[in-house]
């Protein structure tokens, strides 16, 4: 029997119906940090996406100041919709939460960057504030461009700034010219340009190769690795040590093989009282005839003067190489392709083996490559110190998600890196180190509690590698986990590194001398690899010497008695 | 009243089905402590995880080899010492026995031998193809011992949990793997499913164990009380 509902309870119906209807709305469109930034115009209407943030905002302009600037992009620069690099988390929030309207007068590809602030600064038409190289960074100076920060810093760079600047010891340094602190060096990790020797440890286990305690081991290696078809699939198509035309780099370079010999190529170092040139010192000619027997028996790529990284990263995941000499992060590329073809694959990280009794040292160099600088004569020299100062507390330090979702990015939108669109990038110079070793103490304790998210992550992987059989977790594992190349970084940092001595800006006859002598210099080393006499490196030396070397020599000894 | 039409799982003897799931149990939990042990190893940084893999896997290929002879020999015992469904059962059960053989031996069967390509997710593949062995031949004889007629409820409903338990722990590590590697990488919630996952994994052969030797022991009481009601019935005949 059907019964009328009353309009009163049928109200009381609807009503429910209608809240029921808001909750489950509601509750299925919850505001989060990670909710697109507002579109352009509403910067003054967008503060909310701050509330509930623990945020370490610095003293904000009132009235707001303006702030130009000039910057670059490239392909991988990518935007949420209604962003642009006007008009993105960045810009609103130094305008909002700073007081400061960075405002980019010119917008190029990161290719051409260099080429347009020459330009624009030959024209007279210089930013307030811009990113510059090393060699910028002095022309300007000596051109009297460039505003004396040491106040600035002196009054208003927090704890976090100070304490990651002098992380790297040499940062301050370079940047300061004359005792005065000229720009804010984009710091990162220089240790980890220093090379590791990468070995499928799965090959040495097939063949029953015990892992290598010296340079000797190294080439016993890599002829088996020629000889004894590795990769066991009957055909003799494997090489020992994968090489690229450009000899030195991040992926199959021939630093660390030279390091194996006690041999600095292209760089600086102290030797009886004096600052040398690795590259022409006699511990090159041993390595140098090394490497031309294992060229003419096979070991290297007969081909190698013309592959570049692309071919030899072809050559890595084809399975037809077996070390390498790279850094730390190698097992992310190109190692990581060698899985192709074989799951087994698994690339392990040693320490540089030494020819000799005395242990190799891992050469290195400074990662503080360019320079955050305020135009001499702008207003607000401060304003720089203080973004660089809500960075550091903000990004560097904070551990919070919605902070670093809504500064960084988020997995919503894996490809949009919001810290592109800000020039002021200051990266932990020991941050890897010690996530490294937070993550080694967590393994061993099985405990994860204490990790930030990154962190986090990386643990769950090496537990799925452990735990799982995941073979594909191997490249945390072999990065971050025990006995991975970061344990060798630490290392390094100790005392089996060596870095660069010289860290200053290019002397006179280094800017106007080296590229021709770096040439000369890149052409020897593969003509004798390739089967010329090693008599090319005595002539080379020689050379070296009379086409600018020497002068080089003594303005970098001159310039070290001025920066011991 | 006793149903007519049912009958215990085995006769005269359950011991084929006893040791079934002790076997099974046992090497689930063997595999479970050994692997434990060396990933406790490597991740303390005693052993290399080089060191690690070749441990790991010469155990896998010498428990596996054994394992996998022993569990299909059960197998086949356990349906020689039944009838009808259950006979079916498990015979189709024992094709479960490959697994054990293909836990350290898929990635070459599949990409060397086969040929097929590994899409750098080659252990993952792997590893997805002999939980598939193992586990959809015991979903179906599952599947047969809850639908048989003649098999008691209690049987019929365990029989029900066990396919999901064996599903479920099938499953579940696959999707996460591709969660974390493929499709959701950096994700914290996937975090905490593969803390999951990496419990779950080793339970694959332990609950399938502990289910058959749960079955035995019903079906063993089962077919006590079963043969006193045959007794009564002949008496009272």
């Amino acid at each position: 029997m059907r019964t009328r509902i009353s309009g009163t309870k049928r109200l009381s119906t609807l009503t429910a119906l209608f809240l029921i209807s808001i909750l489950i709305l509601t509750s299925c469109s919850s505001p989060t940090p990670t909710a697109p930034p507002p579109a352009a115009g509403q910067a003054e209407h967008s503060t909310d996406i701050y509330e509930g943030l623990n945020l370490v905002v610095p003293n904000r302009y009132d009235p707001p100041i303006e702030m130009s600037s000039v910057t670059s992009v490239d392909a991988t620069v990518k935007f949420l919709e209604g962003d642009d690099i006007h008009n993105n988390i960045w810009t609103r929030t130094y305008a909002s939460l700073l007081g400061i309207n960075l405002r980019y007068d010119w917008v190029v590809d990161a290719s051409m960057y260099d080429q347009k602030l020459g330009l624009s600064v030959n024209s007279g038409d210089i930013p307030d504030m811009f990113v510059v190289d090393s060699a910028q960074f002095l022309t300007y100076y000596e051109a009297g461009l460039l505003a004396d920060l040491t106040d600035a810093y002196e009054a208003e760079a927090s704890d976090a700034t100070r304490d990651i600047l002098s992380q790297d010891p040499i940062a301050m340094k370079v940047a300061t010219i004359d005792g005065k602190l000229l720009g804010i060096p984009l710091t990162d990790a220089s240790v980890t340009s220093a090379s590791v020797l990468w070995i499928r440890q799965d090959w040495l286990d097939r063949l029953g190769i015990p892992a290598p305690t010296s340079m000797a081991d190294v080439l016993e290696i890599s002829r088996r690795f020629t000889e004894e078809d590795p990769d066991g699939d009957g055909v003799d198509d494997t090489i020992g040590l994968a090489v690229t035309k450009d000899l030195f780099g991040a992926i199959a370079s021939l630093q660390g093989f030279f390091n194996g010999y006690h041999a600095y190529p292209g760089i600086w170092f102290e030797r009886d009282g004096s600052i040398v040139y690795g590259s022409v010192q006699p511990e090159m000619r041993d390595a140098l005839l090394a490497l031309q027997k294992m060229y003419a028996d096979g070991q290297i790529d007969r081909e190698f003067g013309v592959k570049d990284i692309n071919q030899v990263t072809e050559t890595i995941s084809q399975g037809e190489c077996g070390m390498e000499f790279g850094v730390w992060w190698n097992p992310y590329h190109p190692l990581n392709l060698s899985q192709a073809n074989d799951p087994d694959a698994y690339w392990q990280a040693y320490a540089i083996p030494s020819i000799d009794e005395t242990p190799a040292k891992s050469q290195y160099t400074s990662a503080i490559a360019s320079f955050l600088v305020v135009r001499e004569g702008y207003e607000h020299p401060e304003a720089l110190i203080r973004m660089v100062n809500f960075w550091t507390d903000n990004i560097v330090r904070s551990q919070d998600d919605n902070v670093r979702n809504l500064f960084l990015g988020n997995l919503d939108n894996p490809d949009v890196v919001l810290y592109k669109y800000t020039p002021v990038v200051l990266w932990e110079p020991t941050a890897g180190i010690k996530t490294g070793r937070q993550l080694r103490e967590a393994l061993a304790k099985r405990d994860p509690t204490g990790l930030n998210r990154e962190a986090l992550w990386r643990y769950r992987i090496m537990q799925a590698y452990f735990e799982q059989g995941t073979k594909e977790a191997w490249v945390e594992v072999a990065t971050n986990g025990p006995n991975g190349s970061v344990v060798i970084l630490e290392d390094v940092l100790g005392d089996r590194g060596l870095m660069n001595r010289f860290y200053g800006m290019p002397t006179p006859a280094m800017a106007e001398k080296m590229p021709t002598l770096s040439t000369m210099e890149s052409e020897m080393i593969t003509k004798i690899i390739m089967g010329e006499p090693i008599d090319q490196f005595d002539r080379f030396v020689e050379t070296w010497h009379q086409m600018g070397g020497a002068e080089i020599t003594e303005e970098v000894n001159q310039w070290a008695a001025s920066n011991p | 009243m006793l149903a007519k039409r049912e009958q215990p799982l085995m006769h005269p003897s359950h011991l084929p089905l006893i040791l079934l799931g002790t076997a099974i149990t046992l090497y689930g939990l063997i595999t479970a402590l050994v692997g434990s042990w060396l990933s406790n190893q490597a991740m303390r940084g005693l052993i290399t995880p080089g060191e690690y893999r070749s441990q790991l896997a010469s155990f896998e290929q010498a428990a596996g080899l054994i394992a996998g002879i022993l569990f299909f020999a059960l197998f086949i015992l356990c349906a020689v010492h039944s009838s009808g469904i259950v006979r079916v059962a498990f015979s189709i059960g024992a094709l479960a026995s490959l697994a054990p053989l293909l836990v350290s031996r898929a990635e070459t069967l599949l990409f060397e031998v086969i040929g097929l390509p590994t899409m750098s997710a080659g252990s993952v593949l792997a590893g997805a193809v002999t939980t598939l062995v193992f586990a959809l031949p015991l979903t179906i004889l599952f599947i047969l011992l809850a639908s048989g007629r003649r098999i008691p409820k209690v049987i019929r409903w365990l029989s029900l949990l066990s396919i999901l338990v064996v599903l479920a722990i099938s499953i579940y590590p696959i999707y996460v793997t591709i969660l974390a590697f493929l499709l959701k990488p950096g994700d914290p919630a996937v975090g905490r499913m593969i803390e999951i996952s990496s419990q779950i994994i080793k339970l694959r052969f332990l609950l399938p164990g502990i289910s058959f030797l749960l079955l035995s022991l019903i079906s063993a009481r089962y077919a006590r009380t079963y043969a006193l009601a045959q007794v009564d019935a002949i008496e009272t005949a």
